[in-house]
This record gives C-alpha cells, structure tokens and sequence, in this order.
C-alpha cells in the first residue's frame, strides 16, 4: 500500500503531465500482476497459441504482466477455481465454461462487469448488443453482466462426402429433418461395424449439450432459462427426444451402442466408418486438419424447430480482487474479446468469434471465403438457443446424462429414463427451490 | 494332476499379462506413428512410423522443468514419509501411552476420507502457511501418511522383541535403536512404501492441479494434460501417446532396473 501513497503524494506536488510521465514510470517498474486461468477444451495446440497470445499482451501493456494458468478441463477449471475463491486466492479472471457463469452468480462468487463497463461511459445493455444476441442469456444474470463471451459453438452436423455417395445420397443435400436423418443414416450403415450412420459423443458434459439440443429441436426448452430452480426432463418435447435415441440405437441400429467419446467418433469419421457425427464447431479445425477426404457441415437435422444450444466459455471476474487487479483484468479481457483477437482466436480454433465486429474485418470476409463450414457454423447462430444452466448445474446436469448412456446401452426406455431424470434433478435442486420458488412469503 | 494345475496356472497367468501389456504395446506403436492415421487403434500397422510425436510432446511443454518439478515433490515427500511413518509405526508398535489404540484407530480413519474433500480445507491451510503455488505446498497434506503408519507399525511388530533387548542391554538409546536395529531390519517393508508413495504422487493429477498456478512449478501429470486433453475435440493420439511415454517412461525404467528386489518387498510386507 505504501509505494502507492508516496506516489500519489508525489504526483500531487508536481505538474500534471509530469505527475502522468511518473506514474506511468512508476507502473511499468512495477506493474500490476494478474492470473488468468485457462482450460484447454479443445485441441492440444491451445495451450500454447494461449501463452502466445498473452505475450504479446504483456508486451504491449507494460502495466500489467499476466501469468496464463493451465488449469485442465471445463469442469477442472472450475474446481480449482472455486477452491481458490474459497481458499482466498481468487484468480484476477477465468475463463469459465458459459453455462456455470449463472452457478457462480447464484453463490455469490463473481462481480458484474456493469461498473467497468459505466465507467467507460457505455451501458451494459449496448456493451452485450455487440455480441451476438444468442449469447445473452448465460452472460448476463438478473439483469446484469457477468461473463463476456470469449470462446463459442454450437453443434454442427459433420458428414462425409464419400460416405454419402457410396450410399447413394446426394451430398449437395443433407438431412434437414428427423425423418430424411434416420432414413440416410439406414442406408449409410453397413453391417458388422463397418459403417454407422451416426454418432456423437455420449460422455459426460457432451451428452447434455447434445441431448438438450435434440430437446430443443423437438420444441421444448429443457430447462427454465429464466429461473435455475426448474427442468422440463420429463416433458413430451424431453421424451420425444430419448425415443429418437432410443430408436436410433436400439431398433433401427444405426448408431453403435455405448458411449463413444470424442475420439472414437472422429477417429471412425477420418477413417470412412461414420457416416454423420454431431460434434462441435471449436472441433472445425481439428478435422478441416486431420479429415483427408471431403467432408462437409450443415445445420442439425430439425423435428419442431431448428436450434442449436450455445457451448463455449466466458470471462469471468472472480470476487475478491482488488480494484487494481480488476482494473487489469477489464484490460485483458478487453483485449481478447478485441475483433481483431477473437477473430485471430476464432480462425485458429473453429470456434465462432463472439464480438460481431469481428466478421467485418477483411482477414475474417477472406477466411469465411476460403472456409465455407465456418460459414454454415456462423449461419446457425441464428438460431441458437442458451445453454443448460441451473442451480447445481453439473449434477443437474448429469442426472439426465446418466438416463442417456443408460439408453444409448439398451439399459431402459425412454419413458422410464424421463421420468427417473425428472425424480433426480428435482431432489437436487430442491434445496435452491425452497430458498426460492417455493419460500414461505 | 499336479501339472496340469500348474500348466493352467500358467496359461492364465500369461493371458493376464497379454491382457495388460496390450495397452503399452498399443501406446508403443500409437507414439511412433506420424499425424492422425485413421487405422490409429490397429497393433499391426503397416506403418510410416517416425519419432515426429516424441519430438511435437517433448516441444509442446517444458518437460526438463516438470521432470524436476515431480522428481523433487516425490523425492522430498518420500524423505519427509520415511522419518515420519519410522517414528509414529515405532511408537504404535512398541510404545505403551494412555489411549495409543484409540489414536492409531483415529489414524486410520483418515484413509476412509476422499482426498477430494479436503481440497478446500487444504487450500486454506497453505495459504496461512505462505504454501499457496509452492512445491513444498504440493509435498504439504503427504508428510504423514496414514497407510504408512499402519505399514511400519505391522513390519515392527512382526519383528522378534529380542533384538532390541541385547540392543538395549549395550545401551542404545530409542532412536539409535530404531537407526540402527529396527530400520535395516524393516527396510522390505519401507521399500514396498517407497514404491506406493513415489507411484502415487508421480502420477497424482487434481492435487497439484489445484495447489499450484505458476509455471514454474508445473509438474509432469498437469503438464501432459495441457496438450493432451481435449473435451470437444478429437485428440491427436499419436502426441497423447509420446507425452504419456514421457511421462510414464522414468517409472517403467526404474521398475525394470529394481523388479525383483521390488517383488520380493511386496511379498515380504503382504501386499499383493
């Protein structure tokens, strides 16, 4: 604290632009230090094109020197995360999967952005209307910002050109719906393994991301984006789902049964023995690198309506900072969300760049060009729809996972996994619903 | 009748040991081949085959830093375990003190707690220590060990009383007896410690993830999983596979090198 007053002291005593010269001095011999804690949700590369990226940062921000911390997967991050909140050492920002920004709100263990944002003379309001609009919801909580969106997708249908021929499709025309889905994902298949129609991965997190995306498809909103206390698992849109899985798996067989994981579908989709897969747009530039032979991308088959759930992560501020450390943080973040940085992001990862602004950059018009399947994944944004977050989230989350892979195994019907998810996912949350929802007045 | 036993025996016996070489093996070809070949899960590929992915892991991270980084958290925790773990299975096996079975039995209880649940409480301790992103933070929560206590404890007692008495009768104070009577004698059953400690915390991954920040104390575990893991993407299993091999690597050598004086400490302190 005391270099601080002796600074300010100093500054008081001299002109102005010579007090400014002095404490710009004064910064760069001492510059604010801050964490950012990072996950790798993508491929291998990440971590390292991340460190780069903050170089750079410190190199033009001689104020502040940011250490980029590896902190594993979405769900590791935010373990060590809230461990160090609660241990008292609060990281100066996270990248944190979007749909545990509400969690944190909820527990009280994040500051909103709105003041860092007034105090540029913008509101919040117009600050989140220069993202796109589909990212709204798990940014901003109770009306106010919370997350600034950094990293997105959605799900996108992956297809082989080659596949399609050999089955007689035309590859100029994907399945646009549930019906024409199944029915090329029949003729795609061949027996003993040799081909499957479809796949996606069925691991935890995936597996609801996936599910409420079929969810959502057939009409239904999955969960209450407004309030975190409610889920619809057992709702005519939630069972038509679980049947259609049931369906693809267990009757028609088009879909090999088990729980495959990220590896095992794009291993078989690069080796001719998938014929289509649902995968995420930040995967884009993992297979654009490693599919040999044409592939293409289109938007998730529809049934009621065309959607498809956010994924991604967001920046977050974790409470307890000081208001130095934060101040350096609103810099970085400001940084990264940058059109030309999160364009640069988004063309190195697959992933879609949050800011608009970043698509009228003429680097981002040429790739889009070069790059017609990034082109489809931005085109979907149109209809995308929030991500699963409630109170609780990832055993909420998993209380449905688990009726799935139990399906995808031949385990239960889809009837009984509706109902059993429902049962499960309301004990969780009753504890938060009765502080809430169902409070005494 | 007698040899068909021992035939079958051996006929399961070596089925195990397919069963549990073929991961490795697997590994072995997977890190020698270049890219993403789509046969990748197939053990008798045609090949190319290059060291391309050794050289890709061992560029992506700072393996020299994280190999001494885990060398030091394990070496420095097993210093710290093999004085702790002597003393205290000394003091339960032969020390006679108001409530000693009671505290053994409470010591014991800690090997029911899941490490997870004690992250936070752990945490917090360090940084009132000033452990907070430190190695020695790392070695902190291990420098007792529960399992330990209960292994030496065992290895004491199964030792006949008599040699410590023709100790004492020339004299030797307690810790010269344990120095230089009960360790030589116990040292089986420390070795077979040695291994378990020294295997769980090369391999141990959310601990370290959580204890540390700073790169300069990254170990091996959180290291490879920086560019090895990946939730929405396929991996590249050839690079997964060669920084595994580093990972793993000095472990697997020294288990060859020590093998058989290794076995012949889990068959002497019971652990099979």
């Amino acid at each position: 604290m005391e270099p601080i007053t002796r600074r300010r002291a100093i500054g008081g005593a001299l002109a102005v632009p010579a007090a400014a010269a002095l404490a710009r001095a004064a910064q760069a011999a001492d510059p604010t230090e801050i964490d950012l804690f990072f996950p790798v949700p993508v491929q291998g590369k990440l971590a390292d094109e991340m460190k780069k990226l903050v170089d750079r940062f410190n190199g033009e921000h001689p104020e502040i020197k940011v250490t980029a911390v590896y902190t594993g997967s979405y769900d590791d991050t935010n373990l060590k995360t809230r461990a160090a909140i609660k241990a008292g050492r609060p990281p100066a920002a996270v990248i944190m999967s979007a749909n545990f920004v509400r969690e944190y709100v909820i527990n009280g263990e994040v500051d909103p952005f709105d003041p860092l944002i007034e105090k540029e003379g913008k509101t919040p309001a117009a600050y989140m209307d220069t993202f796109w609009a589909a990212l709204k919801p798990n940014a901003v909580v109770d009306g106010k910002v919370y997350g600034v969106p950094y990293q997105n997708s959605t799900p996108l249908m992956y297809y082989s050109v080659a596949a399609f021929t050999d089955a007689g499709l035309d590859p100029d025309k994907p399945p646009t719906n549930w019906a024409e889905w199944l029915d090329a994902a029949k003729k795609l298949t061949k027996p003993g393994g040799e081909r499957w129609g479809i796949n996606f991965p069925g691991t935890y997190d995936y597996c609801g991301w996936i599910t409420s995306a079929l969810v959502m498809q057939n009409g239904g909103q999955y969960y209450n984006h407004d309030y975190g206390g409610e889920v619809y698992y057992n709702a005519p849109s939630s069972l038509g789902a679980l049947t259609l899985l049931d369906t693809l798996v267990n009757k028609a067989k088009v879909m090999p049964p088990g729980v495959s994981d990220a590896n095992t579908c794009t291993s078989a989709f690069f080796a001719g023995r998938l014929g289509t897969m649902l995968l995420s747009t930040g995967s884009l530039s993992f297979v654009r690198e490693n599919m040999k032979a044409p592939y293409r991308v289109a938007f998730l088959p529809k049934s009621v309506r065309k959607a498809a759930p956010i994924g991604g992560a967001s920046l977050i501020l974790p409470k307890g900072n000081t208001p130095e450390r934060q101040a350096a943080a609103w810099s970085l973040i400001n940084w990264l969300t940058s059109p030309e940085i999160a364009g640069h992001w988004s063309r190195f990862t697959g992933y879609f760049a949050p800011r608009k602004a970043a698509y009228d950059l003429p680097e981002m018009k040429q790739y889009l060009q070069e790059h017609p399947d990034a082109e489809v994944a931005l085109d979907q944004l149109a209809y995308a729809v929030p991500w699963f977050d409630t109170y609780n989230t990832v055993a909420v989350r998993k209380a449905m996972e688990d009726q799935v892979q139990a399906i995808l195994s031949g385990k239960t019907s889809p009837a009984d996994a509706a109902a059993a998810a429902q049962k499960s996912a309301d004990e969780l949350l009753r504890p938060y619903v009765e502080q809430t929802a169902l409070k005494p007045v | 009748m007698r040899a068909d036993g021992r035939l079958l025996g051996l006929i399961i016996a070596g089925a195990a040991a397919v069963l549990w070489a073929v991961p490795f093996l697997w590994m072995a070809i997977a890190s020698l081949r270049p890219g993403v070949p789509p046969d990748i899960a197939s053990l008798t590929p045609a090949g190319p085959f290059a060291l391309a992915n050794f050289a890709e892991a061992w560029r992506s991270g700072d393996f020299p830093l994280w190999y001494l980084n885990t060398v030091l958290v394990c070496g420095g925790i097993l210093v710290v375990q093999l004085v702790t773990i002597t003393a205290a299975g000394y003091a339960f096996a032969r020390l006679r003190f108001p409530g000693r079975d009671l505290l053994f039995v409470l010591f014991l209880l800690q090997l029911l707690l899941i490490p997870a649940l004690l992250i936070v409480p752990n945490l917090a301790t360090l940084v009132t220590l000033h452990l907070y992103d430190t190695l020695p933070g790392i070695m902190a929560p291990y420098c007792a060990s529960a399992f330990g206590t209960f292994l030496m404890r065992q290895t004491f007692r199964a030792i006949p009383r008599d040699y410590e008495e023709a100790a004492m009768l020339e004299g030797a104070s307690i810790p010269v007896l344990i120095r230089h009577v009960l360790v030589p004698l116990a040292r089986p059953g420390l070795i077979a410690f040695a291994i378990v400690s020294v295997t769980a915390h090369w391999n141990e991954f959310l601990w370290p993830l959580m204890a540390v920040s700073s790169p300069k104390n990254q170990v091996l575990t959180v290291g490879l999983a920086s560019f090895a893991s990946g939730a929405e993407a396929g991996s590249a299993w050839g690079i997964v596979a060669a920084g595994t091999f580093l990972v793993a690597g000095p472990l697997l050598v020294l288990f060859l090198i020590f093998q058989r004086r290794f076995v012949s400490s889990f068959i002497f302190s019971g652990i099979k």
